[in-house]
């Protein structure tokens, strides 16, 4: 079963005159699969990931995320879309500061509201369990340091099992230890819970060690 | 729904200081509504009972400027005849209400009466030795008349019910009393328009507040001013009633209409400006109070704007991980619905500590001796459903924009 797939899509930019950012741009990706996408500044990789993201709507061509088509959806119903079906790590964090790191995890289930809020903390807990944080779990977001940080946000794109994960950077802002720790996740995601990563980034690194590399360059696809 | 509230209160939490100046500027707001309007209402009352010491709520009386004089020969005379009649001598029969018992009787039937008191008023003149001053007699029965205009409570020496007691007693006055140059105790003498002439002995002072009533006022009872005025027992000038709203004084009258065909006037009739200044007094203090609730209104709407600002980036999260415009909304309008409850909960307390604390303040006024300050609960109702409807709004377009917020150029920075 195909997890996302995109087809035909064109978008423009309207700053100062019109520029196409994203030209015919065509790809599948299978349920399980752990893609990178890759390119100079300014090829269109981050734009693109917003597109699949279902938060920028303004473009041409149409997408499915598992099945399901998004494009032409309204606001409210793509919201509630990204809610159970989308995972997001960015390269900040965006943790909010003034909640307890198991409260910051919950947020996204306690708006799908699909379990009660003692299952949703169990699960936040054993998150954090998973990813190395024990005993934090009352920690404020704003008294911990980066690299836990970005694993509590994982931790919150996790929290409602979502099909596709998906990642703007996000090891952006992290040592090589800590970005050794996100990739095994990511890893481990993909192939042990079939879910779906799409990550945008930088390190060369990481996306050689990923399961396919999607290369774009001034918009298009040059390398699959 | 919840978690929208949770995130409410740990934004308003997190920011006492901004919480505290929002919430006091409501306080403030609501308290001096309710202040200026308890403190105007309080004013206006006490003006309305200085001008009901001497004016009844209604008043029959026997209007002869209403009346045609009466016609001894036609206008048109038949045939071939003119008719002229020179220097024309206004006759009337009829002065005052002769027999007022029926009318009375009628009256005491009325549900809205709270009062009623026949009166016989006449010019007279007081004589002390050489001294002689016109005044305005009232021949009053004792009981009814303190029922309708609470005449005791002005009657600053001497006692009003002495007046039962003393057929030849007469309450002067303060002004008069000192015209004439007479105390408590001494004699005068009063001559009537028709001639008779009648010995009293003063037996109190009286002080309403209203200068030109003081200076001209004399009561004595019914059965002397009949005497004086040689009348029949159940002879009348006017009977003053008293409502139990004076609001409604001109529906009551509308509604005696049948009762009899002298004329029934109800006050607002010959006193509309003091109608007009009550309502001018409310309005000018309504404008004042709402644009002050106004101001709060603004001080509100700055402090959601500056938290939207600041919140930006987790509104942005919020709205990728699938909150919606809606529960955006609701996690900023609750914090300007909460500072909006509690400022105005503040504002009532404080609004009635003040207006207590003014009750104190030492003022002359009517009967009373502290300002006048009214506690009436549709100000306290009124100023609250302001106030809340106020940081509604001002919550309300903050809230809004904070839902609009793009969270693709937040994010990609």
């Amino acid at each position: 079963m195909k997890a996302l797939s995109v087809n035909k899509i064109n978008k423009y930019f309207y700053v100062a005159q019109k520029f196409q950012v994203l030209k015919e741009v065509n790809f599948d990706i299978n349920q399980g699969e752990f893609v990178s996408i890759i390119g100079k500044s300014g090829s269109g990789k981050s734009t693109l990931l917003y597109l699949l993201s279902t938060m920028d709507t303004d473009y041409e061509g149409a997408i499915s995320i598992n099945g399901t088509t998004v494009t032409g959806k309204s606001q409210n119903e793509l919201a509630a879309f990204r809610n159970a079906h989308i995972g997001f790590v960015f390269q900040f964090h965006y943790l909010l500061p003034e909640f307890s790191l198991v409260e910051n995890i919950m947020l996204p289930a306690l708006k799908l509201k699909l379990k009660s809020k003692e299952e949703i903390e169990h699960r936040a807990v054993e998150l954090l369990g998973m990813l190395d944080m024990k005993g934090t779990e009352l920690k404020k977001a704003a008294a911990i340091s980066g690299g836990q940080a970005q694993r509590v946000a994982i931790a919150r794109a996790l929290i409602n099992d979502p099909a596709v994960i998906m990642g703007d950077e996000p090891t952006g802002n992290l040592d090589s230890r800590n970005t050794a720790i996100v990739f095994d996740i990511f890893k481990e995601l993909a192939h042990n819970k079939g879910q779906t990563i799409i990550a945008v980034t930088h390190d060369d690194e990481f996306a050689q060690k990923s399961d396919r590399i999607i290369e774009l360059k001034d918009g298009k696809i040059i390398n699959e | 729904m919840k978690t929208n509230y949770r995130i409410a209160w740990v934004h308003l939490t997190s920011r006492f200081r901004q919480l505290a100046v929002a919430t006091l500027s409501v306080t403030f707001g609501i308290s001096m509504f309710i202040f200026m309007n308890s403190f105007i209402s309080g004013v206006n009352e006490a003006q309305t009972v200085i001008t009901f010491t001497s004016l009844a709520h209604i008043r029959i009386y026997n209007d002869l400027s209403a009346r045609e004089p009466a016609k001894l020969i036609p206008d048109t005379v038949a045939g071939n005849a003119l008719s002229v009649v020179n220097n024309a001598r206004n006759i009337r029969y009829t002065e005052g209400i002769k027999d007022a018992g029926p009318i009375l009787k009628a009256l005491k039937k009325q549900k809205a009466i709270t009062g009623i008191s026949p009166q016989i008023n006449t010019n007279v003149f007081i004589q002390n030795g050489v001294t002689q001053i016109s005044a305005a007699l009232s021949g009053v029965d004792v009981q009814k008349e303190n029922k309708v205009f609470h005449t005791a409570d002005y009657v600053v020496e001497g006692d009003f019910f002495d007046l039962q007691k003393h057929p030849n007693g007469i309450i002067l006055g303060k002004g008069l009393a000192q015209i004439l140059g007479v105390k408590v105790g001494d004699n005068i003498s009063l001559t009537s328009a028709s001639g008779g002439s009648k010995n009293f002995t003063i037996i109190g002072l009286l002080e309403t507040g209203a200068t030109g009533v003081d200076r001209s006022k004399a009561i004595v009872s019914l059965l002397a001013a009949r005497q004086l005025n040689s009348k029949n027992k159940s002879y009348v000038t006017d009977i003053q009633i008293a409502v139990s709203d004076y609001n409604k004084a001109q529906k009551v009258a509308a509604s005696m209409a049948g009762i009899t065909s002298y004329k029934i006037e109800p006050w607002q009739l010959g006193n509309s400006q003091l109608d007009s200044a009550n309502k001018l007094r409310y309005i000018m203090s309504f404008v004042i109070s709402v644009t002050i609730l106004i101001v709060a209104g603004f001080g509100i709407y700055n402090i959601m704007n500056m938290t939207v600002n600041e919140k930006i980036k987790e509104i942005a999260i919020l709205k990728a991980m699938g909150y919606s415009g809606r529960d955006i909304v609701i996690i900023f309008l609750t914090q300007s619905i909460v500072i909006g409850l509690v400022g105005g909960i503040l504002g009532l307390v404080l609004g009635y500590i003040i207006s207590v604390c003014t009750g104190y303040i030492p003022f002359r006024i009517a009967t009373s001796t502290t300002l006048p300050i009214n506690f009436n609960t549709s100000d306290y109702v009124l100023g609250f459903v302001f106030g809340i409807v106020i940081t509604f709004l001002a919550g309300y377009f903050p809230a809004s924009k904070a839902s609009k917020v793009d969270p693709v150029t937040i994010i990609r920075g």
